[in-house]
């Protein structure tokens, strides 16, 4: 195939990446026009995953959706089921009691670090580093025995109810949680000086790519990779949900924006997520779990939307109601959806290995992409 | 508070309709009413104030598909949800040169809704396959399509249902005390 971008004449054949390929994490396609070793175009072609979950929630009542959020982001399932039951309470007015809320942070975060390990673990192995993922996987299976524990689930948990949690965690649970604070703590140093410092990893990932503050705000891009070009922005932070005022912790932020700083915001981040459950475990308020609430609870006739700071970055839920329980309209807008679309500009004129470490960098769930 | 003085000024200069929300009922601060020929104009203002675009999206009513915009910024905390009914002629300016974001926002909601983004580069099916990218699976079936107005928030104290006495937090709640346990 010749094609002919306007004076510049460039020759290049089709290669298709998925959707299939261990590298793109699940089922994404992405078309790449090469030339030679080199990446012309890349075009990632969206849908095979898609499960048209935004109707799913407009054709029941809000109670039955519940299941399928976690099914949306499944790395994080406990963030992304937070958004929505954050967006049910803020219609109705109900409010979880206090040591829900310390709850839910606690698991939101323990599910964070989880869903930043899993990355870490893939993303290594993307580039051809077959240890770490042995590693990270071994602490993060503490964290899904823990959760699973009190959630009754290892992965797509429906754990948060609208009025408080499921179930309430007992003593065993906050020793066990202290206890794989102490352990991950004395684990990063072994990350570090495993990768970190390996001179290997870091030719391989340092001034690949470098994302801009100008670049997220363009396509919308949140999260690590945004705090990875020096922008302090989390919405635990900018619109506080839950308890996170309560609570104190910083968000490390880099400064060019390249694959390295994103890995080691997401590095530090773990780091900041044990201080958040660090402190929640400190001061968790006696009390009950659940509020009650009336069996039917239909939504008040209006517009209402929810923000929350999932592991990959923006999480909304925006939800149009007739006064019913079946809502009218849902919009579920993914972190990831956003920041993949960079893809064809970033990884414009790239190496295909380099192409590969910057998809693994995106740390790409495909199911809340295609929905 | 005044660079959102400034910003609400500069959106009624545009002119659009804007009215601050209560974020802590509705999530988001500032509530945007646009017509279409005027999207491009709101984007490219908070394109230049720093905005970063959240999604785009639609809601079919009557008697006009909606199109929404959600953009918050990175400095301050400031959520806008923007709203434009779409043309006559079932077309809305595309900003996907303003946004490259709403690149792929605004052909999703094509193929769900059926939405022309006029002046999109690449208007074709995005999550659907093919075979069913005439299918417009986010439309409401023809009865079940409400007027705008029936989906619009009501000001506390004129919902018809008998709510609680306004709470101290979050009085819009339409749940019956006496259904409680």
């Amino acid at each position: 195939m010749t094609t002919n971008n306007g004076n510049e004449k460039r020759q290049g054949f089709y290669l298709n990446m998925g959707p299939q390929h261990p590298s793109t994490h699940g089922v994404l396609r992405v078309l790449l026009e090469m030339d030679g070793e080199y990446v012309l175009e890349a075009e990632p072609v969206l849908g095979y995953g898609h499960r048209i979950q935004e109707k799913m929630g407009e054709s029941r009542p809000w109670k039955g959706f519940m299941p399928n959020t976690s099914r949306l982001d499944y790395v994080g399932a406990l963030i992304c089921t937070h958004g929505y039951i954050g967006l049910i309470e803020r219609m109705t007015g109900i409010e979880a009691p206090l040591r829900a809320e310390y709850i839910r942070v606690i698991t939101s975060e323990l599910n964070r670090i989880s869903s930043h390990l899993l990355w870490l673990g893939a993303f290594l192995l993307d580039l051809g580093a077959f240890t770490p993922i042995m590693y990270t996987f071994d602490d993060r299976e503490q964290i899904l025995d823990i959760l699973e524990d009190v959630t009754g689930s290892r992965l797509t948990y429906c754990y948060f109810r609208v009025g408080g949690v499921n179930r309430d965690i007992d003593a065993t649970f906050i020793a066990k949680t202290r206890a794989f604070i102490e352990r991950l703590r004395s684990r990063f140093r072994i990350y570090h000086d495993l990768v970190t410092t390996n001179i290997i990893f870091i030719k391989r990932v340092q001034d690949i790519v470098h994302l801009t503050p100008d670049m997220a705000m363009r396509y919308g891009i949140t999260g690590p990779l945004l705090r990875s070009t020096g922008v302090g922005y989390d919405i635990r932070k900018s619109e506080p949900y839950s308890v996170y005022a309560d609570f104190d912790f910083e968000v490390p932020v880099g400064t060019s924006g390249d694959c390295l700083e994103v890995y080691l915001v997401r590095l530090e981040e773990m780091e900041q997520s044990l201080r958040i459950i660090e402190q929640a475990l400190d001061r968790l308020p006696d009390g009950p779990h659940l509020a009650k609430t009336p069996k039917k609870l239909p939504l008040p006739q209006g517009d209402a939307s929810f923000s929350v700071e999932a592991a990959r970055g923006e999480f909304t839920y925006y939800l149009v109601s007739d006064g019913s329980e079946v809502p009218y309209r849902l919009k579920i807008r993914s972190p990831c959806f956003s920041n993949l679309s960079i893809l064809p500009e970033l990884c414009r004129d790239m190496l295909l290995s380099d192409l590969v470490m910057v998809l693994g960098t995106l740390d790409l769930v495909i199911p809340e992409i295609d929905r | 508070m005044d660079v959102t003085e400034r910003l609400i000024d500069d959106l009624r200069n545009l002119p659009a309709v804007v009215e601050r929300a209560d974020y802590r009922l509705q999530g988001y601060h500032l509530e945007v009413r646009l017509q279409s020929a005027q999207v491009r104009d709101f984007a490219k203002l908070l394109r230049e104030r720093n905005f970063y675009l959240a999604f785009v999206s639609a809601v079919h009513v009557a008697a006009a598909i909606e199109i929404l915009y959600q953009l918050a910024c990175f400095t301050q905390p400031c959520r806008i949800l923007a709203k434009a009914a779409v043309s006559d002629q079932g077309s809305v300016p595309s900003i996907a040169d303003i946004f490259d974001g709403a690149n792929w926002h605004e052909r999703e909601t094509h193929e769900m809704f059926g939405v022309v983004f006029s002046g999109h580069p690449y208007l074709e099916p995005l999550l659907l396959p093919e075979e069913s990218a005439d299918l417009r699976p986010l439309l409401k079936a023809e009865d079940a399509i409400l007027p705008a107005d029936r989906i619009r928030r009501q000001a506390a104290g004129q919902t018809e249902d008998s709510t609680l006495p306004a709470k101290s937090e979050g009085g819009t709640s339409g749940s019956d005390p006496e259904k409680i346990e």
